[in-house]
């Protein structure tokens, strides 16, 4: 199998990696970076939960291979924050309750932050609509849509 | 788990990629957006020896239209980046509804309309839109270039007209006629992401001659036309009469399977019904 030297950043932080052909950006993440925010659930798709961004566009990390990466910038749950202070998307989830067991919520978050940045105000049925391809199993999505559409109203105009 | 073993390449040009696929062919698989290949991969369905990564080649990032040749749809273009494109809004009204229900905005800002179309399920979404459309398929080997329309293309479940060696360079799809009107829709078991139980996409233009398309997916072995629809409109009788004739042909012409999502019956069933929606709306807009 062919290995290849791959410098990402992720996180703000760069990465010179040796990585082989089958890893998946989701394995790098989690195994190689120990960053794991990012959850591993049904590895095809369905999901949704090893949602990133990948220069900014929300992906499912368990269909992109780690030697694609190259070059490009990954931003995962643990890189919203700055130290303890919390972006407005991260607030509003707490506010909202629209956690329960946590395991869907940085893919949910993430989701959030990428549809805040290009659509800063938008309606209901658009947040639905970019939170479409993930999963929870716990709230029933209603806190979780009221989340992001607070972190809406809240976020400096 | 791991992926199974294999090479990853990367070609930068349609020359580099042709050559390693005459080199390689029988063991490779080409590599778009990964949304079907990496879950047969993963499940062990497909073995490729090579995974071929087409996304370094400019070339296939071309999303293009002009007035004569109508819109040019690389094989790198994403879903997303097709939703995105006001032409295609505009003027390719059933495409672009039709990329719209395919997964959710984060596959599809991954997946290919190309990569839709070789991946050749019965129930590829963008499938009927091109068929009402007309696309033609532009194929690239290392022995040169052939163009067919989709029609040709789809060759059973998973089977499409490229032969070893062979990529799907572009999809173009011509300007479609006068006045045309089209759409798609998808009727699936939730409003969710899901692949359709049935979907219809249906063109009426009406330049004089009152031409009328349909074509479906989830009905048959592969994504198909219904030929047989387009004259339904010259004839005399009510519309509504016309429109029911228009969907007694279509069910007549499919062959749908049980499975999973629906049974036989209602998916025969469920296609008259849409074929009846989907006329309807369309002329109820023009
Ligand atoms: C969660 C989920 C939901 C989905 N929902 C839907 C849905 O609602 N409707 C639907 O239609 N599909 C659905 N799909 C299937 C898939 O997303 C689409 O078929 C998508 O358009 C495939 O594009 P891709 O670029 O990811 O293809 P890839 O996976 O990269 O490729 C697909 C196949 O085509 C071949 N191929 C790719 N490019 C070329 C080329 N240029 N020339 C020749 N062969 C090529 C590949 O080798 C592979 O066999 C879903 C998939 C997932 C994981
Ligand atoms: S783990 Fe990637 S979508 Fe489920
Ligand atoms: S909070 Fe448990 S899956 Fe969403």
């Amino acid at each position: 199998m062919s290995r290849h030297e791959i410098s990402l950043t992720v996180n703000g932080e760069r990465y010179e990696l040796e990585v082989e052909a089958n890893r998946t950006l989701l394995q790098l993440l989690r195994e190689d970076l120990e960053l794991t925010g990012t959850k591993q659930a049904c590895e095809r798709g369905d999901c949704g939960l090893c949602t990133v961004l990948l220069d900014g566009v929300p992906t499912k990390s368990c269909l992109v291979l780690a030697v694609e990466v190259d070059g490009r910038e990954v931003t995962t749950v643990e890189g919203l924050s700055r130290g303890e202070e919390l972006t407005p998307v991260q607030r509003a989830f707490i506010e909202q309750g629209a956690v329960q067991c946590g395991f869907c919520t940085p893919a949910f978050i993430l989701a959030g932050e990428a549809l805040l940045k290009h659509n800063p105000r938008p309606t209901e049925e658009e947040v639905k609509e970019a939170v479409g391809g993930i999963l929870c199993r716990c709230t029933g999505y209603r806190q979780i849509i009221d989340a992001i559409l607070d972190a809406s109203k809240s976020a400096k105009k | 788990m791991p992926l199974p073993k294999f090479d990853y390449l990367r070609p930068q040009t349609t020359e580099e990629l042709a050559a390693t696929l005459a080199e390689h062919g029988a063991d490779a698989k080409l590599f778009a957006g990964g949304t079907d290949l990496i879950v047969v991969m993963r499940d062990k369905l497909v073995r490729p020896k090579y995974v071929i990564d087409i996304k370094g080649i400019e070339e296939l990032r071309e999303l293009s239209w002009d007035e004569r040749r109508g819109l040019t749809i690389g094989a790198a273009v994403t879903l997303s980046e097709l939703i995105a494109s006001e032409v295609v809004r505009e003027r390719f009204g059933a495409l672009w509804k039709a990329a719209g229900t395919l997964a959710d905005p984060t596959i599809r800002n991954r997946a290919t309309l190309v990569g839709n179309i070789c991946n050749a399920s019965p129930a590829a979404d963008t499938a009927p839109a091109l068929l009402v459309l007309w696309a033609e398929v532009e194929i690239v080997s290392a022995n040169g270039k052939r163009v067919i329309p989709i029609r040709e293309f789809f060759k059973g479940v998973k089977r499409t007209a490229l032969e070893q060696g062979e990529f799907v360079r572009a999809v173009r799809v011509p300007n479609p006629p006068e006045g045309a009107k089209e759409d798609y829709l998808k009727w699936g078991r939730t409003r969710g992401e899901d692949l359709a139980v049935v979907g219809v996409a249906g063109l009426v233009a009406n330049s004089g001659k009152k031409l009328v398309r349909i074509a479906l997916s989830s009905v048959a072995p592969t994504p198909l036309i219904v030929p047989e629809v387009e004259g339904v409109f010259k004839g005399g009788g009510s519309v509504e009469g016309q429109i029911d004739k228009a969907a007694s042909i279509v069910v007549e012409k499919i062959s749908p399977i049980s499975d999973v999502r629906a049974g036989k019956e209602y998916r025969l069933h469920m296609a008259g019904v849409l074929t009846k929606q989907i006329l309807k709306r369309i002329l109820g807009a023009s």
